[in-house]
């Protein structure tokens, strides 16, 4: 007992001190530049891409002896939960890494500082202006978007061969796809295997494909809008998977790397998924795999919803001007290169994809996916504030009783609209 | 103070009962402060949220609004939904994961052999932080290479393989048993240190009179018990009503809102929407519900004779 | 005899049985974590892996915090299953004996804390400890552990004080015994399994808790295992299963060799003892 107090008074000690060196570095030691540590929370995933951020932080570190960055390590799965908290209690990390889906929430709370009076032109210059409109509102830019994913298709190379398809040209319509799919069905094998477990992101992003709107209007005053071109992906995967039997409709109830063990085995000809995907297919595909990367998806035009990484400032930080210089060092082409080519993802800035291409020579699918960056863009339900309530409550359950072909289109649409009718009022 | 702390009269005589407050009060206040301060005071402001329009975001005035989050709780049917599904998976849980335990402790309690050794493996499920849990038994119930379905299959039981967590009509039973696998710990253990504590004379004098097994566990071990069973029972039901994580990772609420408990549905409400006040709005609904079933449950032990 | 020695086969078999459903995950965790990732995809599973592969141990023990994780949660874990224990007997006794007031108040407020939404209660909580500087230390989360596995142990506790027979501790009276010493001397020997069992939930919901120490601790130095091992999931169920499954398996371990430790000492025996004497 007595030892345990002892050691917690001493631990308690211990952090007082601290606290006060922490201190004695605002007060200010006699120089004249004021210098200040930053928190940078990081989600790099991949061991390569946490290796490229944490040298992107040295180098910095060692050019900017009054702005020094302190490597956080945080994670996909738990951010949203610890911001949240950190915002309502005032710690949120100075640098904050997060996508673009997530922080637009934060953002209409007001918790994110306006950086465009800090960016610098050259970073402002380099992400077209579909991508800034991702996480911009009334004209005031919330994030730096970094790194871009979009849906492709892979592909088995030696069922493709033997099945006589070859992929070509600059994009792959649907209807290709679906002929595709056929063809590579045959004795207990699937022609795709599509994992579609949390369905609402793909059908709205691919939705772009066919001009899918899904909402009009924005904020709290958003109607939803489902008709045709809503309904187009959702049909032409239910059409594949209960008319031409050319996608395992299990797969349909997995995750979107649950289903890669089958592709590896042969048992799916094809899979659609994040291009990220890319990274796990390399890594634990047997070395005897031949895979390769289709061209993007096209309906009426090949554009996807674009959903970037982001890297944004609380605003109610004490360091946003530093703060944004270090996002504008994170921005250069050969900083965003390394960590897209890590996590395989797609930069946003012309000049970062022209390096990751010729980093890699295109090869393992590189070059089709730096391709499907360029179609991405904004899309309606980005800025639709109840938008993460529909989603949840109505359309993912909506979406997972139609391709489980339990509900018909006529019924997906109505659910679609009438929800958001009961969510956003 | 061990003298001032000298009762020479037994407790439960009513005269001394003045000193016995005081007593009490004595033996209550370690915990006293850390308790009002870290839990007694945010629960209140977390009850107190419910009441209150509170919702996420910089600079938010937060308003007294009375009752009017529970008249719209009232009407949204997606929350009595997810209350249905909770009520199902609590019961099951509770009750399954009770009787197995059980059965288990009573093994454990007997003189076996290698039971160190098996008590240790019983625990399994505890030791293995939670978010493996789930993420692990999505890997053994995976429909392409997980060793559930491929035992299935070789068995012939099934002759294609199932999506236990992805397909309608599984997905609520699959996260039963994983819910059932993660407390049995828990619960067993509670219950074999509730075994330890009966007295062995009663058994012995029970065996002399040529009582069988059955009625020494109907007449000596179910009543000795009593008190730890109603306690872990209540326990169960409690976290297993507000238990979402394990099934966050599993389902995520699918497919089609099938696994949507109500705490999944209340956490999404706060951390998700922001709609602070509206979420504990539901904490309080669930509050007032379990307390209630609770009430008859408990009774006699919340009655406050000792 | 025959009966008998059937029965106990019996028995034998259900314990075995028991034992495959609580611990075949833990076999299979394991031997996932042997795994290549090549073959861990593999759609034909195997329980024994093919190729012992420890690259995933090396991946686990490499990234930065992990040992530093154990240790931080074996000291949180210790601290607060002690505290928790000092805490709770007195009370746990109070709540069991005396008809105080007291009772009624604290089991309210023990049920109130188990079924309210903890989520809702992390932002005032933090609020309080943040001009206390109790955030972001490890002193901060043992307290808040400490009061959070508090309930759970009361009502646990003042069911297995219960249980203990009143005359014993009136005997003890009788011959002059205050008290405390009342508690320390007869009920808490007495109490022996109630209290292991208490102690292993304490520690292994301090180990095992991700929330609080997710919100609470943000130092890198400082981080628990549960944080450490949450960086292996990344976005959209993309999960880096092998160096997770290493992982897991060090961080089992410990709570493994602290339940075998502690089990052997669940065994009271005493009961009978001290009556008959």
């Amino acid at each position: 007992m007595k030892k345990v107090l002892t050691a917690l008074l001493a631990a308690g000690a211990l952090v007082t001190l601290a606290a006060c060196g922490g201190n004695s570095d605002d007060g200010g030691s006699g120089s004249s530049n004021e210098k200040v540590t930053l928190k940078f929370q990081s989600l790099a995933f991949q061991k390569t891409t946490v290796a490229a951020t944490k040298k992107i932080v040295a180098d910095w570190n060692a050019a900017n002896p009054n702005i020094q960055v302190e490597y956080v390590q945080g994670s996909w799965d738990s951010v949203h939960d610890q911001l949240v908290t950190q915002f309502q209690g005032g710690t949120a990390p100075d640098i904050i890494h997060d996508e673009s889906a997530d922080i637009t929430g934060f953002i209409n709370q007001g918790y994110l500082a306006d950086l465009s009076p800090y960016l610098s032109q050259e970073t402002k210059d380099a992400v077209s202006q579909g991508v800034w409109d991702t996480v911009s509102k009334d004209g005031k830019v919330y994030a730096a978007p970094t790194l871009l994913q979009s849906y492709v298709v892979f592909a088995n190379s030696a069922a493709l061969k033997s099945a006589g398809i070859t992929a070509t040209g600059d994009s792959l319509s649907w209807d290709d796809l679906a002929a595709d799919a056929k063809k590579l069905t045959a004795g207990g094998k699937y022609g795709l295997g599509w994992g579609l477990k949390s369905p609402t992101a793909t059908m709205l992003n691919l939705g772009a494909n066919f001009d899918a709107k899904f909402f009009d209007g924005s904020g709290k005053d958003a109607k939803a809008t489902i008709g045709d071109a809503e309904l187009e992906v959702p049909k032409r995967i239910h059409a594949m998977a209960y008319d031409d039997k050319s996608i395992d409709p299990t797969s349909l109830t997995l995750s979107g790397t649950d289903v890669l063990p089958g592709f590896y085995a042969g048992k799916y000809g094809m899979v659609v998924a994040g291009n990220y995907v890319a990274q796990q297919i390399l890594q634990e595909a047997p070395k005897t795999f031949q895979w390769e990367v289709l061209p993007p998806l096209k309906g009426t035009s090949t554009k996807q919803a674009a959903n970037p990484q982001t890297l944004s400032v609380p605003a109610e930080g004490k360091h946003i001007e530093q703060s944004a210089k270090f996002i504008d060092y994170y921005m250069k082409a050969e900083n965003l290169a390394a960590v897209g080519q890590g996590d395989w993802l797609i930069p946003t800035t012309q000049a970062a994809r022209d390096a990751v291409l010729k980093a890699t020579g295109g090869k393992n699918g590189w070059q089709q996916i730096l391709a499907s960056g360029a179609e991405l863009t904004k899309a309606p339900f980005q800025s639709v504030e109840n938008y993460p309530q529909w989603k949840d409550q109505i359309a993912t359950p909506a979406f997972q009783q139609y391709l489980a072909n339990k509900t018909d289109a006529a019924a997906l649409g109505k659910k679609l609209s009438d929800g958001w009718g009961q969510v956003n009022n | 103070m061990t003298a001032t702390l000298t009762a020479p009269a037994p407790v439960k005589n009513k005269g001394g009962k003045p000193k016995a407050n005081r007593e009490a009060i004595l033996l209550f206040l370690p915990a006293l402060l850390p308790v009002l301060i870290l839990s007694v005071y945010p629960l209140i402001r977390g009850i107190a949220l419910g009441f209150t329009d509170a919702r996420a975001g910089l600079h938010v005035e937060t308003n007294f609004v009375g009752f009017d989050n529970f008249g719209k709780l009232v009407q949204n049917h997606l929350f009595w939904d997810s209350f249905r599904i909770g009520v199902i998976w609590t019961l099951s849980v509770t009750i399954l994961q009770f009787v197995a335990a059980l059965g288990l402790a009573l093994l454990l309690n007997a003189n076996l052999r290698f039971r160190g050794v098996a008590r240790t493996l019983a625990l399994i499920p505890w030791a293995m932080p939670p978010v493996v849990v789930a993420i692990m038994w999505r890997l053994l119930l995976h429909p392409t290479n997980g060793p559930v379905n491929e035992v299935l299959q070789k068995l012939n039981l099934t002759d294609h393989p199932i999506n236990f967590l992805g397909d309608f009509s599984t997905a609520l039973p699959a996260v039963i048993v994983v819910g059932i696998w993660v407390g049995m710990p828990m619960t067993t253990i509670t219950l074999l240190a509730g075994l330890q504590g009966i007295d062995r004379t009663l058994y012995e004098a029970a065996a002399v009179d040529g009582a069988s097994t059955w009625s020494q566990f109907w007449n000596i071990t179910l009543p000795q018990l009593r008190t730890v069973i109603v306690a872990i029972t209540s326990l169960d039901m409690i976290w297993n009503f507000n238990s979402f994580g394990l099934v966050y990772v599993l389902t995520a609420g699918g497919p089609g809102g099938k696994t949507m408990l109500p705490m999944l549905f209340a956490y999404n409400e706060a951390f998700r929407y922001g709609n602070f006040g509206m979420a504990a709005a539901m904490g309080d609904v669930m509050v007032v519900i379990i307390i209630g079933f609770l009430f008859f449950y408990l009774r006699n032990r919340l009655r406050s004779e000792a | 005899m025959r009966t008998r020695s059937g029965v106990r086969a019996l028995q034998y078999i259900a314990v075995i049985c028991y034992l495959v459903f609580l611990g075949f995950p833990l076999l299979w965790l394991i031997s996932s974590s042997l795994k290549s990732p090549q073959e861990f995809a593999s759609i034909t599973p195997s329980l024994l892996p093919k190729h012992f592969d420890l690259s995933n141990y090396t991946d686990a023990l490499n990234e930065q915090g992990l040992v530093r994780g154990l240790s931080n949660s074996l000291q949180i874990s210790i601290y607060s299953t002690i505290l928790v224990l000092i805490v709770a007997l007195p009370v746990s006794y109070a709540l069991a004996r005396f008809r105080s007031r007291l009772r009624p108040l604290t089991n309210g407020w023990i049920l109130v804390s188990q079924v309210f939404p903890v989520i809702l209660i992390v932002i005032p909580l933090f609020m309080i400890l943040r001009p206390l500087h109790l955030t972001n230390t490890i002193p901060g989360v043992v307290i808040v552990y400490m009061v959070w596995s508090l309930p759970f142990a009361l009502w646990m506790l003042q069911g297995y004080v219960a249980a203990v027979p009143r005359e014993l501790e009136e005997a003890a009276s009788v011959d002059g015994a205050g008290r405390i010493r009342t508690i320390v001397s007869i009920v808490m020997p007495l109490l022996r399994p109630g209290l292991i069992a208490t102690a292993m939930f304490t520690f292994i919901s301090a180990w095992n808790e991700f929330f609080f120490a997710l919100v609470l601790l943000q130092d890198p130095q400082l981080k628990t295992l549960p944080l450490v091992l949450a960086r292996f999931v990344g976005a959209e169920g993309q999960v880096q299963f092998g160096p997770l499954a290493a992982a897991s398996v060090l961080a089992t371990v410990p709570s493994l060799v602290f339940f075998a430790f502690l089990q052997r000492r669940l065994t009271s025996g005493l009961l009978s003892g001290a009556v008959k004497g």
